[in-house]
């Protein structure tokens, strides 16, 4: 990506409430940060060789598949779908997304035991927001 | 198609309700919550009043005979496909041969007593008098006119792989349009014509007291138990014409709530009746809970109809995005 683009992307970004703008390409990936520490916003570039197929990451994450609202559980329900130690099969819904009256899953890309949830019930997520890290079998 | 395995008794073929047959003296059947038949068929992309089976009592079990597309609403009962657990108020695919088993309503965070099997096109028995409900009153309607019994097989109007998305839910109206007093289930009531003859106590106590829901409770009404309610004065009448939601009161002052199944006409007099809007609060009510009434007004009984159609009609549009969206993307 060209260093212009970037600089445009991030200059619009300045000016939303987006925290974190990620583009993936086919070898790699650009994260577009946006860092508040006291004096102004700032945008920091990261570029990611995205990982290759062979190697098998020891943790993998969920992430949203939609902005919305973060459930554990099930509103018809008073325990969490599957709270860090459950062990899960591929496909299982870990939590919910809640958009307006819909409700999506966020589901096991693979069999494996559930490492822990990074965001709290009820939290209003972006599309993307990593939300469940799984530790596959 | 799927086979009915279990024993239990009183499931049956719903639909909203066969309205306009009042005139020939038929009852309007239907789903006893209308609102979750309607969700279902919604998830899975029906008209909103296709026929579907209305499960009162548990545990409850299906095979399916062929590749087909479910939702489950209503009562949140554990449901399992296979050895699998599945989320309540959503859409799945079923394949041939799998068992679906309903257990027991859970309390969870919306108590509830019936549960609702949609079927992708809806269940398939032959409309009578424009409406596939099982009038059980006249054996007609439905399944045979009856209640399903073990070893009946039920037909989708459009059985096999399914070309939409399932594997996602709506949030039930109960949590999302809650009616509560004091924590018990509310339903919104207009008086009616012999309001006026109960004592000024007992007209108090009806709005401010919890009422019981007896065991003499089912789809043709529903007993209640409190605090008697006295009439100032004795009243004589013939039967007249009534409907579902009227709130009759016997001579020993205990009233009857008249749900989908009563019969259209009765004599005894009038107090009330629970709005259209909210007679899927009280026919999810289990047996032994307790409820309490609200006094309304026409308006407001019109505004809260519209305000589930609403819910409704935005349910529909989410789903049919979402369901856009997933044949989308796994094309």
């Amino acid at each position: 990506m060209s260093i212009d683009l970037v600089q445009q992307l991030s200059a619009w970004l300045v000016d939303t409430d987006i925290g974190l703008l990620e583009l993936r390409g086919p070898d790699r990936q650009v994260q577009l940060r946006l860092r508040n520490d006291g004096g102004g916003a700032a945008i920091r570039q990261e570029s990611v060789a995205a990982p290759s197929a062979s190697a098998r990451p020891p943790t993998s994450v969920m992430n949203s598949p939609s902005v919305g609202v973060f459930l554990h559980r099930h509103p018809m329900r008073e325990s969490a779908l599957a709270p860090a130690g459950t062990r899960v099969r591929e496909g299982q819904p870990l939590g919910l997304l809640q958009v307006g009256a819909l409700l999506l899953p966020v589901c096991a890309q693979q069999a494996g035991t559930v490492a822990g949830l990074r965001v709290a019930h009820g939290t209003v997520v972006g599309y993307g927001t990593p939300l469940i890290d799984l530790d596959p079998l | 198609m799927i086979e009915i395995l279990s024993a239990s008794a009183l499931a049956t073929v719903q639909d909203l309700g066969r309205s306009g047959a009042l005139r020939w003296g038929v009852g309007t059947s239907g789903a006893m919550d209308p609102l979750a038949l309607a969700a279902g068929n919604v998830l899975l992309g029906n008209d909103e009043g296709a026929a579907a089976v209305e499960v009162p009592v548990f545990p409850f079990q299906v095979r399916f005979t062929d590749d087909v597309s479910f939702a489950l609403t209503g009562a949140d009962c554990a449901a399992r496909l296979d050895d699998v657990p599945l989320l309540p108020w959503w859409v799945f695919d079923a394949r041939v041969g799998q068992v679906l088993t309903l257990g027991l309503p859970q309390a969870g965070t919306w108590r509830a007593s019936r549960a609702y099997l949609c079927l992708a096109g809806g269940v398939d028995v032959p409309a009578v008098l424009g409406s596939r409900s099982t009038q059980l009153r006249g054996d007609f309607g439905g399944h045979e006119g009856r209640a399903l019994r073990q070893g009946d097989q039920l037909r989708a109007a459009t059985p096999g792989r399914s070309a939409f998305a399932t594997g996602f839910g709506l949030l039930p109206p109960a949590l999302a349009l809650p009616l509560q007093i004091d924590g018990v289930p509310a339903m919104r009531v207009l008086p009616a014509a012999e309001y006026m003859h109960y004592t000024e106590a007992s007209r108090a106590a009806f709005w401010s007291s919890d009422w019981k829901i007896t065991a003499q409770s089912d789809r043709y009404g529903y007993r209640l138990a409190g605090a008697a309610l006295e009439a100032a004065h004795t009243v004589e009448m013939r039967s007249h014409g009534i409907v579902p939601g009227v709130i009759q009161v016997p001579p020993g002052g205990q009233p009857i709530v008249q749900m989908r199944d009563a019969q259209p006409s009765g004599g005894y007099p009038k107090l009330g009746t629970v709005i259209e809007a909210d007679l899927w609060r009280l026919g999810q009510a289990p047996i032994g809970s307790r409820v309490r009434f609200i006094e309304t007004t026409w308006d407001e009984a019109v505004a809260a109809l519209e305000q589930t159609q609403a819910w409704l009609t935005e349910s529909r549009r989410l789903v049919e995005l979402c369901r856009r969206q997933r044949s989308g993307r796994s094309s």
